[in-house]
């Protein structure tokens, strides 16, 4: 239980960390460091959790992957909901995303939500581009705890 | 019947406040009266360690009149949590303790917005007390009045 908790307060203070060198940045909204870290611990992440799957046959096998084992190790449950907009974009629902469930239930502090599931938009980009499939990947919070991921996948 | 609710930090700052079935107010302001219940449960703490003919290491203690018992939870940390009820009330040290571990902990402690030693404004943190209250097998408002 406890070393569930450490992620979480880590998490807090990564947030605070970064978005606190502001006079450096002349940015408040700068969350693309975040981003990088994120980015750059779910390509690690995935080297080690796909030691034992089988090859993946296609995009969506990767993405469900993404969905289940993958969010709950991190996140300790599954995806809610996996679908495909009429843009050609995969939209990930999470309807209780651990970051936000402690921060409110509706719209208070709802201009802060960005910062807390910024870094959860690297970790799926880093580990789908370990997987093969370079993507831009974004994040809508209307009301918490609930989150949609956005993922475009970038086609050359 | 719980009636209502303080938590203070270590320097006696009040976090929070609630009441529920409260029948007779006090008629001073809730700032007031959050430090006179402060300093009363300090000179409390003080008077009982001294007069106490055995250490006491609990962190809980209370007391009641012929109306009311107040209980008092104080964390390793320096946390108090006072809590009113009627006197028919028993088993209220294991309800704070389960509303220090499922609530205080998982809404303030893990809630980036909750910044030690300010007051609580998380609307989520009032609403899972308020629920938590609620669903005991103490609150019993409706039946009384």
């Amino acid at each position: 239980m406890s070393e569930d908790a450490v992620l979480e307060y880590l998490h807090i203070e990564l947030v605070n960390y970064v978005l606190s060198d502001k006079d450096v940045k002349k940015n408040e909204n700068d969350l693309s460091d975040l981003e990088y870290i994120g980015f750059t611990t779910g390509y690690r992440i995935i080297e080690r959790l796909t030691r034992e799957w089988p090859r993946f046959k296609d995009e969506l096998e990767k993405l469900k992957f993404i969905c289940t084992d993958f969010w709950s190790s991190i996140y300790k449950k599954q995806i809610d909901n996996l679908r495909m907009n009429h843009q050609g974009v995969y939209v990930l629902q999470d309807n209780a995303f651990r970051f936000l469930t402690r921060i409110s239930s509706g719209t208070q502090y709802l201009e802060h939500a960005p910062k807390y599931v910024a870094f959860t938009c690297g970790l799926i980009r880093g580990s789908l581009l370990n997987l093969g499939i370079s993507s831009t990947v974004t994040a809508e919070v209307q009301a918490m705890p609930s989150c949609k991921f956005h993922i475009q996948f970038n086609r050359t | 019947m719980i009636y209502n609710f303080y938590i203070f930090d270590k320097q006696g700052n009040l976090l929070y406040y609630q009441e529920w079935t409260r029948l007779k107010q006090s008629g001073i302001t809730c700032e007031e009266e959050a430090k006179l219940m402060y300093g009363m449960i300090y000179s409390m703490k003080s008077f009982v360690n001294k007069i106490s003919p055995t250490d006491i290491r609990d962190g809980y203690m209370h007391y009641k009149t012929n109306k009311n018992a107040l209980h008092i939870l104080e964390t390793s940390s320096g946390l108090k949590f006072v809590m009113n009820t009627d006197t028919a009330s028993t088993g209220i040290k294991d309800f704070m303790n389960q509303f220090y571990l499922k609530i205080w902990l998982e809404y303030v402690v893990k809630n980036p917005f909750c910044l030690p030693e300010k007051p609580i404004t998380s609307e989520l943190f009032k609403a899972k007390c308020d629920e938590f209250i609620k669903q005991s097998t103490f609150y019993g408002g409706i039946k009384s009045i």
